[in-house]
């Protein structure tokens, strides 16, 4: 009996490890949250829960500044009972046709389309509405489906590296270097927008669409333009939710960590105590307060960074890369006010004295940029342009900074002068002469004279015997 | 259940022959029909060998289904006959030793041709290929070692392709093996004129990979430290795929580019396009959001 | 089967380890270091039999992935890192590297040269035991390292995941994959390892060989199975060394900055650009100079043991004895000037393209032959179609098309287009587990008497055989479709590509069948196990065969045989015309023939190896 009862022991086992580890993916929370009391943990989950869920239910919050839908738009004629005609120019949205969802608003139910043209903008819906639809009728085509086809190829093409939180941490992550982009505190370093802005739309198509070249992060170019677009809406999505997460904890609910409530302790107040008081001040809107202003402040950052205004502004055309610009830049480049060399070094091998200066509150020398990751500046002589190599990428690089690293932002040096310095960078990798060095020419003549003087002497000997 | 067996082994053959049968019907074949010369006259080669191994196929499966049912006849109780004690023919060794020799050494004589029109750089089409530097994008260039319209370097995980860029006046520059400050770049995007063979550089910036068009049946290794040059040519103008054939990480599968032939014009039309691209510094607003919603 | 009964004889060294009448006494000293030939022999099947569980498993990840791309992997999602229920791509190339590592270091040499190789070189040829017994032993346990080796690359950083090919520079840099790191380092010392473990074995083959043979046991009336195995470990002893060299070079250029593979001015992960000269091509080269005859080394001992059996089971002398014993050596000859048809996309100099594709089309000729004479050997036989039987039948059939389908990848123009597609894949999962497997699956069924005295279920036999059968040519049929659409080996998602998206139906049913063939196997574990202790008993020759090896007990004891037997003819006169029996064992003096001494070959007279079954009805 025993080998038996063995047997199927193991295959019970076998059983369990195949077939029933099948649960749906979860976001995970970033480390700080284990800093905070259980019931601020629970408010933060609660939070994220209800504003955004998971990545299988997620929920579309309106207040964010993401397109979640295909479109949404009125009914401009409706033909018959089971035909209505949209009102969108040119056909709408790309991925509109058989099997999109369509939500009245009015009657507050959803259909499904059977048949679309996109020419005409005629939906031929797969049941018959409850009541007969109006002229100008609110509806939403294909609710929330941005966001999940954005999930979807996000899972497919982004998330072994970049995580399902969009914390830069899937499984490939640890093998790469640089590390994939953490999202989670909105910060990108290769945009178009000023200083504050978060990037615009654009930007992270370009990224998706171009790569980083350099890095492991591949060119996407042959995605479909609704692909890149759902992509690109489900990242500034995960964005937010971690920047809303990190403000929470960071912010709203600071008085709550462990390490604070212990300060309060020690300085005479009881656990149960700053806990009732956390349940007064939620119950006050207190905290939901200053969620508030955490939330406006962000929305207000994205959407403006899509605004025209925001970008980084070129008034002058760049001009040619003369020998007096590019030597005009190499000055600014080795000026101690400027501190370029600092970093990226004399010669722009990016090999500064600050890549061994040690910085307080970091773990070790050199430069940490705020993922906190080690990083080093470009070396400029490998004509690898990380942020795209047009002169505007240089321009942007130096006007608003690389953002999230040591690189300063240059917002108020003359634009004549930074377009010398584009001149100059464009111009390392061609460099004859390595910059710095100054007397290399004249070492090197001075070495093949030697060597031939060395020569002759040589053969003079050989030949006197 | 002897019979069971030996039908068994003769009816799996005649359902593997169905199935290659209906296969194209199903696009379990070639990813259409060959789209460049070359590439016809390896599908030809292929056709050739599926015929050649598709007849062997069939005989020796008849032949073994064959002797199976005779076998099995032989222990059937009526006829109880003993095994035919032979160990073997002289003759038909001989026969079945030469007459494979003789279609294994055709077969490989065959294809030589195709092989060293590939591959044998003395054999490249090079008058072609001046041609089509000469009329289509009005360039002189006679040396065979300079020939190349665009260089790919594989990285992990993507195609970075170099193009030459204009000179002052608007003119195509010759590619020079080292990058200039001219130089057009792009990424998993390969265009190429369809009108006349083409030449690209192949290289690898970090491991090997391989270039694969499957559509015109060119696969070629870009092997890390070597510059490999590579002709082919699009019978058509269109969109073709690009993979990478040899394993290159774990992006491997993520390689996926396009290699689209057109015409002299458009080519030429998409290097201005690329070099406006490139040099764009954002000045002229109506550029920019063009540019943008690209 | 006669009821005549005779005991099984006793040793003839006089010192027992066992009970002459216990059946599973070779089994018993599975655990122990024993020196035995047929101890390591059955060592060595039970290892590899596991391991061919664990390779089958890595494979139907592999299948679950293409067939499902990025959905929830049963079990493997739980041992590697996923994501959201997702593997990860490198997790997916570690898959099919230890798939292909598992199956070819672990389980088909080992299972070809270390089980069957043991196990029957000595009894065929009438040796008491291996010349080396200590350095036999060896040979086995150093397999352990490297199952231990394997194993630990799992679990260091991401696995192995360059491919069982390892190609440089992928592999020469740790930073360069997830899997190239310490895990790389571990699975070269495994093949290292493996790589000791098969040249003890191939040193330890070819002396006993050539040293030990019984009287009368010329090369010429030896099984064609000791053929396959003397030219195995004749192409093992001369290929091995050339890989174990490269994987110290690999190794070297890993850990102590050497430059062997590593070209200057690499960017790999956004490391400093590398310095040196090497070049990536010349492991292709080495690599291949071992793992091309490594097919043949994979395959030879394989057709000669079907050669065996199919020769047995059609009570039918062989077809062309001679042509095949020279058809072997031509392919281990040509086997060693092929292997540049594993580059012919890697750049090398055309002319040295035209050149291999010439000698590797002319590889196909021997093997030709070797069909034809299968054939031939069944043809006017009288087969019983037993499990043995039609898992030879299928290893020819397999084995066709196999051959084959190796024509297209060696016509050069040909295989510019099918070169690393799934056309590849196909043709060597049909000549290693079409061929090979099938072989050994028949092997496992005829051997087992001897090993352990009992007969496998016929039933169960059967039922594996038909499932396999089945399971594997739904698997790998449709693959050569994939490989003409152009699929690409080693995706971890192909889908992504548009002209391969049609491929996933396909895909899903080749996992489909490669589940089936998974689970096939089991009924193999169990028939084995079950046979051990409930198996109807077999006498010393229950398939009335010819060979030296039945007229020893079944099993054997220490020392093989009661007296050194003396050989009177080859291995495969069967149905001699003028014999009443249909079997003639090499043993049995001719009635007529000048026998010198025949006291001197005869046993003991409890013993005689005479013809008839020495049965089962106790």
């Amino acid at each position: 009996m025993k080998p038996w009862s063995f047997l199927i022991f193991c295959s019970l086992a076998l059983l369990h490890l195949t077939g029933c580890n099948s649960s749906p993916p979860q976001f995970s929370n970033r480390a700080e949250f284990d800093d905070l009391e259980p019931y601020a943990q629970e408010y933060v989950s609660e939070v994220l829960d209800s504003y955004f869920g998971t990545p299988t239910e997620s929920v579309a919050w309106e207040r964010l500044p993401v397109e979640y839908h295909f479109t949404e738009t009125t009914v401009s004629s409706s033909p018959s009972p089971r035909k209505v005609t949209l009102d969108v120019a040119a056909g709408g949205h790309g991925s509109i046709g058989p099997g999109t969802e369509i939500h009245f608003a009015s009657t507050n139910e959803s259909n499904w389309i059977t048949e679309w043209d996109a020419a005409t903008g005629l939906a031929t819906l797969e049941r018959k509405p409850t009541q007969a639809i109006a002229e100008g009728e609110a509806v939403i085509v294909g609710p929330g489906a941005i966001l999940k086809n954005g999930r979807h190829l996000y899972a497919q093409h982004c998330q072994h590296c970049h995580g399902v939180s969009g914390d830069g941490n899937g499984p490939t992550a640890r093998y790469l270097n640089p590390l994939p982009r953490d999202y989670r505190n909105g910060r990108f370093k290769f945009t178009t927008t000023s200083y504050d802005f978060s990037p615009s739309r654009d930007d992270l198509g370009r990224v998706i669409r171009e790569g980083i070249p350099g890095t492991y992060m591949p060119s996407f170019k042959l995605l479909k333009q609704e692909e890149m677009q759902a992509i690109v809406e489900y990242v500034r999505w995960l964005s937010m939710r971690g920047e809303i997460e990190k403000q929470l904890i960071e912010t709203a609910l600071a008085d709550y960590t462990h390490e604070a409530v212990k300060l309060r302790v020690d300085g005479g107040a009881s656990r149960e105590e700053i806990e009732a008081e956390f349940y007064k001040r939620l119950a006050d809107g207190e905290i939901q307060e200053s969620l508030e202003v955490v939330v406006d402040l962000m929305v207000e950052r994205w959407k403006g960074s899509d605004l025209a205004e925001n970008m980084v502004q070129v008034a002058t055309k760049r001009p040619p890369a003369t020998p007096e610009s590019i030597a005009h830049g190499r000055q600014l480049y080795l000026d101690v006010n400027n501190k370029c060399a600092s970093c990226h070094g004399d010669a722009g091998f990016g090999d500064g004295p600050q890549n061994y200066a040690y910085t307080p509150g970091k773990p070790g020398p050199g430069l940490y940029d705020d993922w906190d990751n080690p990083i080093k500046p470009r070396n400029l002589h490998t004509g690898i342009y990380r942020g795209g190599r047009r002169p505007y990428d240089l321009f942007c690089r130096i006007r608003a900074s690389v953002k999230g690293t040591p690189m300063p932002k240059f917002d108020t040096m003359k634009e004549e002068d930074v377009w010398d310095l584009v001149n100059y960078v464009y111009s390392i990798p061609y460099e004859e002469e390595v910059a710095g060095s100054g007397r290399l020419e004249e070492m090197v003549d001075s070495a093949e004279s030697e060597i031939e003087s060395a020569a002759e002497s040589e053969s003079n000997e050989v030949a006197s015997r | 259940m002897k019979w069971f067996w030996c039908l068994f082994f003769a009816f799996w053959p005649i359902l593997a022959i169905a199935v290659c049968l209906v296969a194209p019907a199903y696009g379990w074949w070639f990813p259409g029909p060959a789209a460049s010369p070359l590439g016809q006259r390896i599908d030809d080669l292929f056709y050739m060998i599926l015929i050649i191994t598709t007849l062997t196929f069939i005989g020796t499966q008849i032949g073994l289904a064959y002797v199976l049912f005779t076998g099995a006849r032989r222990t059937d109780p009526d006829v109880q006959q003993k095994a035919w004690f032979s160990h073997g023919s002289h003759e038909l060794e001989v026969i079945w030793s030469v007459a494979p020799a003789f279609i294994l050494l055709f077969i490989a004589l065959y294809q030589l041709d195709v092989w060293a029109d590939y591959r044998v750089k003395d054999m490249f089409p090079h008058e072609e290929m001046e041609g089509l530097l000469a009329e289509g994008l009005h360039q002189k260039r006679d040396e065979h070692d300079n020939m190349h319209l665009a260089e790919v370097t594989a990285r992990q995980f993507e195609w970075r392709i170099r193009y030459p860029g204009f000179d002052e006046d608007g003119n195509l520059l010759p590619l020079e093996r080292e990058p200039q400050p001219t130089d057009l770049y792009d990424v998993n995007d390969l265009h190429l004129p369809a009108s006349a063979p083409v030449m690209i550089m192949l290289k690898s910036q970090d491991v090997q990979h391989s270039f694969f068009l499957p559509e015109l049946r060119v696969k070629q290794d870009a092997v890390p430290g070597l510059v490999i040059p590579i002709w082919f040519e699009a019978t058509k103008k269109g969109e073709y795929a690009l993979t990478c054939a040899e394993l290159c990480g774990w992006g491997h599968y993520k390689m996926k580019a396009r290699f689209v032939a057109e015409s002299d014009e458009e080519f030429l039309e998409y290097l201005r396009e690329l070099h406006r691209k490139q040099f764009f510094d954002g000045v002229v607003e109506a550029e920019s959001e063009e540019e943008e919603d690209e | 089967m006669s009821s005549a009964t005779t005991t099984a004889p006793e040793s003839g060294h006089g010192h027992h380890h066992h009970n002459p009448e216990d059946r599973l006494a070779l089994l018993k000293q599975i655990w122990m270091f024993s020196t035995d030939h047929k101890v390591i022999g059955i060592q060595f099947l039970v290892t590899t039999l596991l391991m061919l569980m664990v390779g089958g498993a890595l494979a139907l990840g592999v299948r679950w992935q293409l067939a499902f791309p990025w959905e929830n992997m049963p079990f493997f999602g739980l041992l590697f890192g996923s994501e959201g229920g997702q593997i990860s791509p490198e997790a997916y190339t570690m898959l099919f590297t230890m798939h292909a590592t598992v199956m070819i270091f672990l389980v088909i040499i080992p299972v070809l040269a270390g089980a069957f190789g043991n196990f029957l070189i000595p009894l065929m040829i009438g040796a008491d035991d291996m010349a080396f017994p200590i350095l036999n032993a060896l040979s086995y346990w150093f397999m352990w390292p490297a199952i231990f080796c394997f194993g630990a690359s799992f679990f260091f950083g991401g696995g192995p995941g360059n491919g069982w090919t390892s190609y440089p520079v992928l592999s020469a840099v740790p930073e360069a994959a997830p899997g190239s790191g310490t895990a790389q380092f571990f699975w070269l010392m495994g093949v290292t390892l493996v790589g000791v473990s098969s040249m003890m074995g191939s040193v330890n083959y070819m002396t006993t060989i050539i040293n030990m043979r019984a009287p009368g046991m010329t090369l010429f009336r030896m099984p064609l199975t000791i053929w396959g195995m003397f030219i195995t470990a004749i192409l093992q002893a001369f290929a091995l060394p050339v890989l174990t060299a490269a994987g110290f070079m690999l190794v070297s250029d890993r850990m102590l900055g050497t430059c062997f593979f590593i070209p200057s001015g690499l960017v790999i992960n956004n490391g400093d650009p590398t310095v040196g000269g090497g070049q990536p091509l010349l492991w292709q080269h080495l690599f291949w100079f071992y793992s091309h005859p490594a097919v043949y080394i994979m395959l030879l001992p394989a057709m000669g043991m079907v050669s065996d059996m199919l020769a047995c089971c059609c009570r039918k002398p062989i077809f062309g004895y001679k042509p095949m014993v020279y058809s072997m050596a031509a392919i281990a000859g040509l086997g060693f000037i092929v292997w540049g048809h594993h580059m012919f996309t890697s750049g090398m100099n055309p002319a040295l393209g035209m050149t291999f594709m010439i000698s590797t089309v002319m590889i196909a000729l021997p093997s030709a032959v070797k069909v034809f004479n299968w054939i031939g050997t069944i043809w006017g036989g009288r087969p019983e179609f037993n499990t043995v039987f039609l898992n030879c039948v299928a290893f020819v059939s397999m084995f066709i098309v196999g051959g084959l389908s190796g024509i297209f990848m060696a016509a050069v123009p040909v295989d510019i287009y099918i070169h690393d597609t799934y056309f590849i894949v196909a043709h060597f999962h049909y000549v290693l587990f079409g061929a090979t497997l099938f072989g050994v699956f028949g092997a496992v069924h005829f051997w087992f008497p001897k090993m352990f005295g009992r007969r496998m279920d016929e039933t169960l036999g059967k039922w594996h055989f038909f499932l396999t059968f089945i399971g594997f040519n739904g698997t790998f049929f449709p693959m050569h479709l994939l490989g003409v659409a152009g699929m690409p080996r080693r995706y971890a998602d192909p889908y992504l590509h548009p002209y391969l998206e049609n491929l996933l139906p396909m895909n899903q049913f080749m996992t489909i069948c490669a589940c089936i063939m998974g689970f096939a196997q089991f009924i193999l574990l169990f028939n084995f196990a079950y046979s051990l202790f409930k198996g109807q008993k077999a006498g010393m020759n229950p398939w009335l065969a010819n060979g030296l090896e039945w007229v020893a007990p079944s099993p054997p004891g220490h020392g093989n045989f009661a007296a050194v037997p003396t050989v009177y003819r080859g291995p495969y006169e069967y149905s001699a015309p003028e014999r009443d029996d249909d079997h003639w064992l090499q043993t049995e003096p001719p009635k007529s023939s000048p026998v010198p001494e025949p006291q001197k070959t005869e046993p003991t007279p409890d013993s005689a190896p005479v013809g008839e079954d020495t049965g089962s009805s106790s």
